[in-house]
């Protein structure tokens, strides 16, 4: 409920702060916020929207806003990591008239909106979704500031290759991110002249996955990768080293999130996550912490950078833009040439995705992730 | 592991899992033996209990630990409320709704599943909620066979909780009018049983087991949330129309038969697991197309 009246409170304390800013006669520009805020995956969500309030507001303060002094307003969509409750939540967005998008947390809920965003022809800033599958769905009005699953697969790969893994267990959930990155995973791994012992699929939402831990087990599988999200992989981690898994687990960066201790408890010590960098791995990232702490009364979470950067690189564009002009900001955005940002550098292949690798290795100590040096 | 140990394990796992299924399952059943309503709020009311059990726990955690004395307890605090709760949603939602067309009142289950799902959602924000106890992770290896001590606990639980009903059922005045209920309301309400207390009986205990099944869930996986209902809900009605839905022996077998199917399942050789539920709900099709009143299930009237 906190979490919820937070939203709309804060949500409603940035449009009273940007009316009485605002020179009277300059019409706000309304950026949308596409990013779950209810269901499984809400405390990304929550912590996404919050580090682009730190951006907008900052923005508003420093800069009198853009465009002489048109404040930044924003208006949430929430996606719930669902398909269509994401697409109800772009059309409404759309139908809002908003001059642009940032957001975009769960592949599957990010790709059909996609087209919703494509047909209006709105700029579209996707900060952390990250499957292969968004780069052919990309009608060329969004651009990708996360790594892609390929670059992760080639973490994977070089992880578990220094570990000394010789066989393999996948788990995905079916949804476009994970089973996208089982996939690329599963490729890069026999590629390179190893053996998948197991490659499986759960049920999102399903608790017991005590049959499918006997599998993994039976399957002579050294190391278990998983590659969807914490709420069922802490469960999953739990019942592995419950019922005795000695190897090693692996989950990929949609489980990366400190709440897969709550789940999974002591289990999860000793587990390896992806992760693009998180605040605390940035150099940069100091005074947006600080920031970001004073403002929210809790540490930034692993998506927070991405999504601070998403919503400064809109207003970048538009700033370059110009104007309001959704050409123009595309334009803008595409022409981004390596800018240093909260992290790291940003410029974009031709088919709009980030144009470097950040993926780290985390460790989990003592209930928090670590970095982890091999 | 040989391919006997491997079946005995899974075995092993899937009735725990139908414990859980079965328990659930129970509700289902007897709600539709006495008013023939399928309550699609069932699954709701085994989250309600999950969240009720977590609450009861802080509550009671400070005397008696979150070891399994405070989870029992917890879970009694859990299948009071939410037994009530689900009177309350009778008397309220569906009482007024008796005398209308079948699909009135079905509706109106829907649409309680949904309220009781969206209260949860804003009063947990649709977080994840960490149900954290002090249960370890030790069991007993038989061979192979692994067997934890939380899962004994928990069959024998859901052990007892069955035969209980099962004996207030078939021994007590309660259980007798019940019976009578479901075979004729008119009959029983012309020779004095108080119907509308049979009913609330029913709704309270039905309610109870399911909040049972969802305290026992939360402390035995660890973690609770709004929507937890939904599928358990499904797959325990699934186990319902398996068994014979209106039949409590049913109801508990078919949730037995339900959790070895998808235990075994996840095993079939050379297709992974993303085929359990294909061949799960394959073999629905089949229990209902050569029974279809169930394995347990009566063609006649009386359902109970």
């Amino acid at each position: 409920m906190s979490q919820f009246r937070n939203l709309i409170v804060s949500t409603a304390l940035l449009g009273l702060s940007v009316s009485s800013l605002a020179m009277a006669q300059e019409p706000p520009i309304t950026l949308g916020v596409q990013v779950p805020t209810t269901g499984s995956e809400a405390t990304y969500g929550q912590d996404m929207f919050n580090a682009m309030q730190l951006a907008a507001e900052e923005i508003n303060a420093a800069a009198g806003g853009l465009l002489d002094g048109r404040q930044i307003e924003l208006v949430t969509g929430d996606s719930a990591c669902d398909p269509q409750q994401s697409v109800n939540a772009a059309s409404r967005l759309a139908s809002r008239e908003v001059v642009g998008v940032v957001g975009g947390y769960c592949s599957g809920a990010t790709q059909p909106t996609l087209k919703t965003y494509g047909d209006a022809n709105i700029p579209f800033v996707i900060v952390a979704a990250n499957s292969t599958q968004l780069i052919p769905a990309n009608p060329g009005n969004a651009v990708m500031i996360n790594s892609t699953g390929d670059d992760q697969a080639k973490t994977a790969l070089d992880f578990f290759e220094g570990k000394g893994i010789e066989s393999l267990a996948i788990v995905n959930q079916g949804d476009a991110y994970s089973q996208d990155l089982a996939n690329l995973t599963r490729d890069a791994w026999t590629e390179a002249g190893h053996e998948v012992a197991a490659f499986e699929y759960v049920n999102k939402g399903e608790q017991d996955f005590s049959a499918l831990v006997n599998k993994i087990r039976g399957s002579g599988a050294d190391a278990v990768f998983w590659t969807a999200y914490y709420a069922d992989g802490g469960l999953l981690v739990r019942q592995l080293r419950q019922r005795g898994f000695q190897g090693t687990i692996a989950v990929g960066d949609g489980s990366n999130s400190p709440k897969l201790f709550d789940i999974a408890g002591q289990a999860a010590e000793g587990v390896f996550a992806f992760s693009n960098p998180t605040a605390d791995f940035l150099p940069a990232a100091e005074q947006f912490i600080a920031d970001y702490e004073a403002e929210f009364d809790s540490a930034p979470g692993p998506y927070a950078p991405l999504a601070y950067d998403g919503l400064q690189l809109m207003a970048w564009a538009i700033g370059k833009a110009g104007s309001t002009d959704a050409d123009a900001i595309i334009e803008a955005l595409n022409s981004a040439d390596g800018q240093e940002w909260l992290a790291g550098p940003i410029s974009f292949t031709p088919q709009h995705t980030l144009a470097r690798s950040n993926f780290v290795v985390l460790e989990g100590q003592g209930g928090r992730w670590t970095r982890y040096a091999p | 592991m040989t391919w006997y140990d491997s079946l005995l394990q899974q075995l092993v796992d899937g009735l725990v899992l139908g414990a859980f299924y079965a328990l659930v399952a129970l509700g289902y059943t007897m709600v539709f033996g006495v008013i023939k309503l399928l309550n699609f709020a069932h699954g709701d009311l085994y989250m309600t209990g999950a969240f009720a059990g977590f609450g009861g726990l802080s509550l009671v955690s400070g005397v008696l630990g979150a070891g399994w004395l405070g989870i029992f307890v917890a879970m009694l605090l859990a299948m009071l409320a939410v037994g009530c709760l689900g009177v309350v949603i009778e008397r309220v939602a569906y009482h007024p709704m008796l005398g209308a067309p079948r699909l009135s009142i079905l509706i109106t289950a829907l649409a309680v599943s949904l309220v009781l799902q969206n209260a949860a959602l804003s009063l947990t924000g649709g977080q994840y909620t960490a149900f954290r106890t002090d249960l370890g992770f030790g069991g007993l290896n038989l061979g192979n066979l692994f067997l934890s001590y939380n899962q004994i606990v928990l069959v024998a639980t859901a052990g007892v909780l069955m035969i209980a009903l099962e004996l207030f059922v078939s021994r007590t005045a309660y259980g007798r009018a019940m019976r009578a209920v479901a075979i004729d309301k008119e009959m029983c309400r012309m020779l004095g049983i108080n119907v509308s207390a049979v009913i609330a009986v029913t709704f309270f205990i039905g309610s109870g087991l399911a909040a049972a099944a969802g305290t026992m869930a939360g402390a035995y996986y660890g973690s609770i949330w709004y929507f937890m209902g939904f599928l358990i809900g499904l797959k325990a009605f699934t186990a319902a129309v398996i068994g014979g839905i209106g039949s409590i022996t049913g109801a508990m077998l078919g949730g037995l038969i339900l959790g070895l199917l998808e235990s075994f399942g996840t095993h079939i050789p050379f297709i992974g697991s993303e085929w359990k539920d294909v061949f799960t709900f394959s073999i629905l099709i089949l229990v209902l197309v050569l029974k279809p009143t169930g394995l347990l299930g009566k063609s006649e009237v009386e359902r109970m």
